[in-house]
């Protein structure tokens, strides 16, 4: 049992949790009858006041992002529940979703009363599909009971709610991408301005909050914003899921507060890196994130600024843990594998970049490294960075970079070992054609 | 953007620097199109005037000073007060160019050498412009499908393609029909036509025309020509009163290749299928090179001879659509000099269906300048309150009554003025061909030997296809444009004007006493009052619109209100 404040997976290990009557007895929905109780723009002030930054991977502040709504622009306001939950190292929202769905649409209910929203979706990823049922069963029963539909806990205020689920792709998170797939396109990002609070959902304005974000709400309308601003530390208030994966003896998904010491972290909540085998390094926020050997570690706590501070980022807080057994060379050569899997292929660096990077990483894993791949890999770094339509390019290049800059002794290894070795299985006639 | 224009609307202008040089557009300007104002190109691939910006190729980022980062000029509006740096002045911007064509290129088949789209690609273009480094990528390319007919208009070659999606925004945004589509991600993309469809609609070619690369290409010309081994020429469509502007390419005597050229106020860049793979259908296979009296092949001046009953008795002469308004001036001319009061000029005019598509671009008529013989007949001066659909009513109008009066043979003579002088239609009315066999004296300027009016004419004179001339057309909609000569002239064929021209020198009364087409047309444009100052500069780059053009003065020079400039954005 953790010892920290508890927000989100209070009732997640209560077996019957996602059926509505239990839920209930639990104190689910009460808060939504008191957020329906006030004034929607004082929800937006207590949201401002708690400080909550989005979970999704910006975090962006949310009550700011409501703010951004106009709310006399004639057109529907669409809430969006991001659970396309897509990036390596993360299963956060999954079990929200699977063990508490019930706190999701709840907390979906007091955002949408506050944005005076008639309708919201949860996109929730393809291969979700446990969660898919789960949550549409809970929607079901929300409506059975009259927490959704024309008149939400007989209020007089509709709101209705469907999920949706894609088809597997990453970058369907991507909040553009996700509209264009909502709106039945091939999920691509679309260009900003205009940002979707102004023009998003068919050319409405829409909110898109990640699973974790939302579910927040009905505890902050509950204690207040002051009070949600009080857990965590100065930035970054509240507590935050922590999907831990790798070399951890006990890996899962942890409610921390903000602020908590990342290596107290590993050893406390994750039972330590397995078999007793030294750290390598972490890659703290999903792998879209810089990379931090052991050493960066040390002092490091998780939240946003101590991270940012230590050159990585918390993003959606997907723990990576690698220890000493680990090849950094592998381990980016797999990340590289999703990117260019994942990339939507729309825009030229970011296409092309992914693509090339990948082949670079898997020929020098395969002990066929050239002199001055490193270098070319960076280069590319640098042009598909701040070159691309979305976030996507800006980010898959940060562990590229920090693995080739952290670990280059390992990389430089590789390359002259096998130059030295000759055991290199590549044609020669290969690179010469290559060269022209 | 001229300044006519802005008068009659004022649109807010804002100001800015481009490389240094002050700017003033019109607000919601993009930074492309600003800068292109001051002559300043900036590359594109995937953005067109025409279509949604989808701001993928990423070839035309530019710095803008306070940006946290390079903007894309197509999608960044020009504001107050800006200041941009291109790859004139920034070398960030230099390096983000070098490094978007290697990237483009990577997996780039470099099939240049077996490639239609070599000469004319902008992949090369901007390889050597924006780069012109050797690669540095060692990998294996991706390999795609090759020659996939999308329909039975266009091939794709899938390796070639750099996924700016111009071909499938056109069928989504344009024609609204969304037979293709860009499938997969990343760099396994691929341009496919959706489940069940086939890329078929009127205007299907546009997609070749629009594509940058060598993914698309006509299925009609793949790989007749190298591209520089053929001579283009500037012109207009001759199909419809659209008169949409195109390139057409020519080759020992043949069309090779037509695109379509960028003018806004008409076709913008696209052409209709029938327009561009039929372009050469003007120009006969079975060619009158000689004169010929009753069918017998006679000399030029033995046919003239014959053609004296005119001078007597009530004549009509049947125009086709496709002569030049020099022409239609100069029949008018002959008419008066040379014919009975009585006498009849009547353009041939039929109006057709169009299918939703085809609306889009293509006028209800295969008139390309019915307008022009109305204009020369009628001495007005065309304004505003002119109606459209009205004229058409009356040409076509005028038409019937004129190939009824025919069948009723109350004409003693009829000369068709033109292949077209008939439409095709009438062409199978047998009721039609037998008046005419009736009528006493016909006499035809014709082209091709092979059509039903080549038979029933007492004399022949051989006569020139629309191809082999130059001169003016006035489009369904009022504006002047110029039909350039794309092929080289047939051995024995003359002018119409020319032909008219001696016939009325052998009755005695000349009309006409130019020697070329340009000839004929700066003439006409000097003595014409209602087209006073227009110069043949202007009607070539993208007309001139006669509903609100002031004729100049004596001595100043006219005011058009839009003079589009037509520059090719392939
Ligand atoms: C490539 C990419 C993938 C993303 N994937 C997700 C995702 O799976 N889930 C998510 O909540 N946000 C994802 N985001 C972030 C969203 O765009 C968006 O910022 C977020 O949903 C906003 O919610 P928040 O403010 O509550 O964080 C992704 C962003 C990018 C650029
Ligand atoms: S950066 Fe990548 S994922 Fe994002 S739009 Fe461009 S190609 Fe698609
Ligand atoms: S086929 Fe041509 S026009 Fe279509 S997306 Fe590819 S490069 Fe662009």
């Amino acid at each position: 049992m953790s010892k920290h404040k508890q927000i989100l997976l209070t009732n997640v290990n209560q077996p019957d949790q996602h059926l509505i009557e239990h839920a209930i007895k639990r104190g689910a929905y009460e808060r939504l009858q008191k957020a329906l109780s006030l004034d929607p723009l004082k929800v937006i002030e207590e949201v401002k006041a708690s400080q909550l930054r989005g979970r999704g991977g910006a975090g962006f502040p949310t009550g700011m992002k409501w703010g951004f709504v106009p709310r006399d622009s004639g057109k529907p306001v669409y809430l969006i529940n991001n659970a396309d939950e897509s990036e390596p190292g993360t299963f956060k929202d999954r079990v929200l979703l699977e063990r508490d769905p019930h706190l999701v649409i709840e907390g979906m209910l007091c955002a949408a009363w506050a944005l005076q929203s008639e309708w919201s979706c949860i996109y929730v990823r393809g291969e979700y599909a446990f969660p898919y049922v789960r949550v549409q069963r809970a929607i079901e029963q929300a409506y059975e009971k009259g927490f959704l539909g024309d008149n939400v806990c007989g209020s007089g205020w509709k709101h209705h709610m469907v999920i949706h689920r894609g088809a597997g792709a990453y970058i369907c998170g991507e909040e553009t991408a996700l509209l264009e797939s909502l709106e039945g396109r091939k999920g691509q990002p679309r260009l900003k301005p205009p940002f979707p609070a102004v023009a998003g959902y068919y050319g409405c304005p829409t909110v898109i909050n990640n699973v974790e974000t939302l579910s927040n709400i009905p505890w902050i309308i509950d204690n207040g914003g002051e009070a949600y601003a009080a857990i965590g530390v100065e930035n970054s208030t509240g507590t935050k899921l922590v999907s831990a994966s790798g070399h951890l003896n006990t890996p899962g998904v942890f409610e921390v507060e903000m602020g908590y010491p990342l290596l107290e972290f590993i050893e406390q909540e994750c039972g330590g890196v397995r078999d007793g085998n030294a750290l390598m390094g972490v890659i703290p926020g999903g792998s879209s994130v810089n990379v931090l050997t052991a050493e960066e570690c040390e002092g490091v706590r998780l939240d946003y600024d101590s991270l940012k501070n230590a050159g990585s980022s918390l993003g959606c807080a997907g723990f990576m843990v690698m220890d000493e057994t680990t090849d950094p060379i592998e381990a980016v050569l797999s990340l590289s594998r999703f990117y260019s899997h994942e990339s939507c292929g729309q825009c030229t660096p970011c296409r092309e970049g992914a693509h090339w990077i990948e082949k670079i990483f898997a020929r020098i894993a395969r002990g066929e490294g050239q002199p001055g791949d490193l270098e070319l890999i960076e280069n590319l770094c640098d042009q598909i960075g701040g070159h691309t339509i979305c976030a996507f390019g800006d980010t898959m290049i940060l562990p590229y970079r920090s693995f080739v800059r952290k670990f280059r002794q390992q990389f430089r290894e590789r390359i002259t070992q096998v130059l030295k070795g000759g055991e290199s299985t590549r044609n020669p006639i290969d690179f010469e054609i290559g060269m022209h | 953007m001229s300044e006519a224009q802005s008068q009659s609307e004022k649109p807010p202008m804002v100001t800015a620097t481009i490389d240094g040089q002050e700017v003033t557009v019109p607000k919601g300007t993009n930074i492309i199109e600003a800068a292109k104002s001051v002559e300043v190109e900036i590359p594109f691939y995937c953005y067109h005037p025409h279509l949604s910006v989808p701001g993928n190729c990423r070839i035309c980022q530019v710095e803008v000073e306070g940006a946290p980062k390079l903007m894309i000029g197509c999608h960044t509006q020009l504001t107050d007060g800006m200041v941009v740096k291109t790859h004139k002045t920034s070398e960030l911007v230099q390096k983000t160019q070098a490094s978007t064509m290697e990237l483009l290129l990577i997996n780039h088949p470099l099939d240049c050498t077996v490639c239609d789209q070599a000469g004319h690609c902008k992949l090369q273009d901007y390889h050597f412009e924006y780069n012109a480094k050797p690669s540095r990528f060692l990998e294996y390319k991706q390999n795609k499908p090759k020659a996939v007919p999308l329909g039975s208009t266009v091939m794709l070659d899938g390796e070639r393609c750099i996924a700016c999606t111009r071909c499938v925004r056109f069928c989504d945004e344009v024609t609204e029909t969304g037979e293709i589509g860009l499938m997969n991600r990343g760099d396994r993309y691929l341009i496919s036509v959706k489940e069940g469809k086939e890329l078929e609609n009127p205007l299907s070619g546009t997609v070749v025309d629009l594509c940058p690369v060598g993914a698309l290409t006509h299925r009609d010309w793949r790989f007749n020509t190298r591209i520089w081994y053929a001579n283009p020429t500037d012109s207009v469509c001759t199909g419809c009163s659209t008169g949409c502007n195109a390139k057409v390419f020519e080759r020992d005597g043949q069309v090779v290749q037509v695109k379509a050229r960028l003018n806004s106020a008409v076709n913008k860049e696209w052409l209709c299928d029938e327009g561009r793979y039929g372009f050469d259908r003007f120009l006969p296979r079975e060619r009158v090179l000689t004169s010929s009296v009753k069918g017998e092949a006679t000399s030029w001046e033995e046919a003239l001879a014959k053609v004296t009953p005119l001078k007597n008795g009530k004549t009509l002469l049947l125009l086709a659509p496709d002569l030049t308004v020099e022409e239609y001036s100069l029949v008018e001319a002959f008419r008066e000099r040379c014919l009975q009061e009585d006498s009849q000029a009547v353009v041939a005019y039929r109006s057709r269906e169009l299918s939703r598509v085809e609306e889009i671009l293509v006028s209800p008529d295969y008139a390309p300048n019915f307008q022009g013989a109305y204009f020369s007949q009628e001495r007005l001066r065309p304004n505003g309150a002119v109606c459209e659909s009205a004229h058409r009513e009356e040409r076509e109008q005028a038409y019937e009554n004129a190939l009824r009066e025919v069948k009723e043979n109350t004409f003693d003579n009829i000369v068709f003025v033109g292949d077209r002088a008939v439409c095709d239609q009438d062409l199978a009315d047998m009721e039609l061909l037998q008046a005419i066999s009736r009528t006493p004296f016909t006499l035809g300027m014709l082209c091709d030997r092979e059509g039903a009016l080549y038979e029933n004419c007492t004399v022949v004179l051989p006569a020139r296809s629309i191809l082999e001339k130059s001169g003016l057309f006035l489009n369904g909609k009022f504006r002047l444009q110029y039909v350039d000569r794309v092929v080289p002239l047939a051995e024995g064929a003359f002018q119409h004007w020319k032909i008219f021209g001696e016939i009325a020198a052998s009755f005695g009364k000349p009309i006409v006493d130019a020697r070329s087409d340009r000839d004929l047309t700066l003439s006409y444009l000097g003595a014409e009052p209602r087209v006073a100052g227009i110069t043949i500069r202007q009607v070539k780059n993208g007309g001139i619109d006669l509903l609100t053009y002031v004729p100049a003065q004596e001595g100043e020079s006219g005011e058009s209100s839009n003079v589009e400039v037509s520059k090719s954005s392939e």
